[in-house]
């Protein structure tokens, strides 16, 4: 499954709207400038995103992990390679970050950090379907890309296909470049890209 | 079980979770109105169960409207859940009193039935984590102290060798070039060689000050450094040190004066150790002087404490440069072009040595372009007899006629020296290069004995303490008994001290004027000067 160009645009005109609430919330909440650059979308069958996200490295990744459901149901992450979740934490708090594994107030921050930008995400698909999402509680784990990918292959039986959404975070003269994956089966991403075309043609349709 | 008992069991796990909870829960409506509130809360808040239940959540608590926290119940309310770091937030609740209890929640919707039916809120104490974290913190910045100042050690060091390399080669540039230069001229007239061992003769004197400086640091820094505390005068102190100064003052055009405040006090000290105070302080002044300036010592008395105050009219000090003056390897202009010479010990050795002495040392300045003043402070000695004065080497060089002199020395530069500075004299010389040799030669020798043992200590094979050891066990009259005399580069104290102990009459440094020498050996066998 690929996406149609008219897909592809108008998925990142939302995510953005996402993007745009959850920087807001992000800068009212450390009273400095958060801006989050324009999504980059890109879809690829779950058992391939080893691959589409090899730029975080073969390390261990922090990922921030929330399960959302409602008309379209699946998994959605926050994946950052441990120097951008570091950087990230300290540009956000001011405080040195400690090795990651060690650092539960880093894992704190990047858990709300995810939290806040998964919900925007996610909650822009709600407003899109006019249903409200229900989601679980955010976890974060401090594992390599491998095993976390491992675990969303193991998680669905039916094929599952992923978004993956680059985020940019800029704050203080600095980026940080994290992704946002969001897990879907056939039937879900259907039912998404469906309502997003649904969405186009309104779009289009207005004065 | 019916469902009465259902329920009552109900109630009572609910109760019970509510009195033994290790975090704050509670409960609202759809209209954010409380539900339930535990008693862990209560402790953490002072707001009971019975005030909060049944209150409007947001005029219960206020502050979670001024911080922003009653969105997160409206998007709780619409199906999200939000969680809030510590890092982010600090507190959910404000505490009840004193110190606020940091802090970490979590708020989420409460769903019945597939609906939303109100929310839940959980408050968890997080100060042991955060006290953890802080002393972690802690660690990693020292430790990351202790890295960056081993760094600027080991940087300073580095700079130190640059320096080092530098200024043991360039008076080694003199001295050979013009070795070499004499080497090769044919025919040169009188003031040539005058003029090239003159230059020799400075800067070999220059290095032999950079190498004491470095080799007295290096005792200083290991506790090798001794005192030999006698009774001193200042004045005394003060004036060989202006000696020693003047030539290198006359040749700048400084000028140099005394001031001295009448009485002065005897202070207890080494000799040689504060005149190298004052001569590194004055040589510092007049390098530092531009010609035409002046360069003045004042001593006097300030209750108990005697202070001699270095005063020039030279470059000063830059304010920021003044607290590290005295430390080790230093000069205000480190770079490559600075325009003074020198390792940057100077000071270093002055201040540890006037501690030594139980005093201190300060340096001033008025700013750059405005000289500086350097002042020692030392205890003023309660008053002792005066020690018996040490003779001090004539100035008149005695004859060494007719005095046998064996002459132990491996190295043959060091040999030709020894030999021409004690034939010069009239002794006649007998030179061998091993402690085997000597023994022979001494053996062989009852019909003209030898008058004294002029040897090396540090040789090949057996050195100059076995020498000394063997040569005890020759009979009386076949040299058992002739006075030895040290000359050697194994020049501290202790080398001294272990030197006579070991039944040497003198130990001699090398680097050694032959006049010192002469005077020694005249001296031990009795000849008086001529």
């Amino acid at each position: 499954m690929t996406l149609t160009e008219t897909q592809r645009d108008a998925l990142v005109e939302l995510l953005n709207i996402g993007f745009g609430r959850a920087g807001a919330s992000l800068s009212k909440l450390t009273g400095q400038r958060i801006l989050l650059d324009v999504p980059v979308v890109d879809i690829h069958p779950v058992a391939q995103l080893n691959e589409s996200l090899r730029k975080v490295g073969v390390g261990n990744v922090a990922s921030v992990h929330q399960v959302f459901s409602g008309p379209v149901a699946g998994d959605a992450l926050l994946i950052l390679d441990p120097s951008a979740a570091s950087t990230l934490k300290e540009l956000l708090t001011d405080e040195p970050a400690l090795p990651l594994e060690l650092d539960a107030s880093s894992k704190e921050v990047l858990t709300e950090v995810g939290n806040i930008l998964l919900n925007a995400c996610i909650g822009t698909f709600g407003n899109l379907l006019q249903v409200p999402m229900s989601f679980a509680v955010p976890n974060i784990d401090i594992a390599s890309l491998r095993s976390v990918v491992a675990n969303l292959v193991a998680a669905g039986d039916a094929m599952r296909y992923a978004l993956v959404v680059t985020a940019g975070f800029r704050l203080r003269d600095a980026e940080v470049t994290g992704y946002v994956v969001i897990v879907l089966t056939v039937q879900s991403l259907t039912t998404l890209l469906m309502a997003v075309e649904e969405w186009v043609v309104r779009e289009e349709r207005r004065p | 079980m019916t469902a009465r008992d259902y329920a009552t069991v109900e109630s009572a796990m609910l109760e019970w979770a509510q009195n033994h909870g290790d975090r704050g829960v509670f409960t609202t409506d759809t209209q954010l109105q409380v539900i339930s509130w535990n008693l862990w809360l209560a402790d953490a808040t002072g707001i009971t169960p019975a005030d909060a239940i049944g209150q409007p959540l947001l005029e219960l608590v206020p502050s979670l409207v001024e911080r922003g926290l009653d969105q997160a119940y409206r998007e709780a309310l619409a199906g999200q859940v939000k969680v809030l770091s510590h890092s982010l937030h600090r507190y959910i609740l404000p505490s009840a009193s004193g110190e606020q209890m940091p802090q970490r929640g979590q708020i989420s919707p409460l769903s019945g039935n597939g609906c939303i039916v109100g929310t839940l809120t959980i408050v968890e104490d997080v100060s042991e984590r955060v006290a953890t974290e802080r002393e972690l913190r802690a660690r990693i910045a020292a430790a990351e102290r202790a890295r960056v100042n081993a760094e600027n050690a080991s940087r300073v060091k580095d700079e130190f060798l640059a320096t080092l390399s530098h200024e043991i080669r360039t008076p080694l540039n003199a001295v050979l070039g013009w070795t070499q230069i004499l080497l090769q001229s044919r025919d040169f007239d009188k003031a040539t060689v005058q003029r090239a061992i003159e230059v020799i003769d400075r800067n070999a004197s220059a290095q032999l000050t950079l190498i004491s400086d470095m080799l007295d640091m290096a005792r200083i820094a290991t506790g090798k450094v001794r005192l030999e505390i006698v009774d001193l005068d200042v004045a005394s102190i003060v004036e060989s040190a202006m000696d020693a100064v003047q030539p290198a003052a006359t040749a700048r055009d400084v000028r140099l004066t005394t001031d001295f405040e009448p009485g002065l006090p005897t202070i207890r000290g080494d000799r040689d150790r504060l005149l190298q105070v004052v001569w590194n302080l004055l040589s510092n002044a007049v390098k530092f002087t531009d010609p035409g300036g002046q360069v003045s010592v004042h001593a006097g008395t300030t209750g108990t404490v005697l202070k001699i105050t270095v005063v020039d009219t030279g470059h000063g000090i830059p304010a920021q440069f003044l607290p590290q003056v005295f430390e080790r390897f230093k000069q205000a202009d480190a770079s490559s072009a600075r325009r003074h010479g020198g390792l940057g010990l100077g000071l270093a050795l002055v201040r540890e040595l006037v501690e030594m002495h139980g005093g201190s040392v300060t340096a001033d300045s008025p700013g750059v372009g405005h000289g500086a003043t350097f002042t020692v402070s030392l205890p003023i000695a309660p008053r002792l007899p005066a020690s018996p004065s040490i003779a001090t080497a004539s100035a008149t060089i005695p004859s060494l006629g007719g005095i046998r002199v064996l002459v132990v020395e491996d190295e043959a530069d060091s040999m030709e020296i020894l030999v021409r500075s004690l034939t010069d004299v009239g002794a006649s010389v007998k030179a061998v290069t091993s402690a085997r040799e000597a023994l022979d030669a001494l053996r062989d020798d009852s019909d003209t004995p030898t008058d004294v043992v002029v040897t090396d200590i540090g040789m090949p094979g057996e050195d100059g303490f076995s020498l000394l050891q063997e040569l005890r066990k020759l009979p009386e009259d076949r040299g058992g008994r002739v006075p030895a005399i040290a000359v050697t580069a194994y020049a501290t104290v202790d080398d001294r001290r272990r030197a006579l102990e070991a039944g040497f009459v003198a130990h001699i440094a090398k680097p050694f004027a032959p006049n010192a020498l002469i005077a020694t050996i005249a001296r031990t066998v009795g000849t008086r000067p001529a």
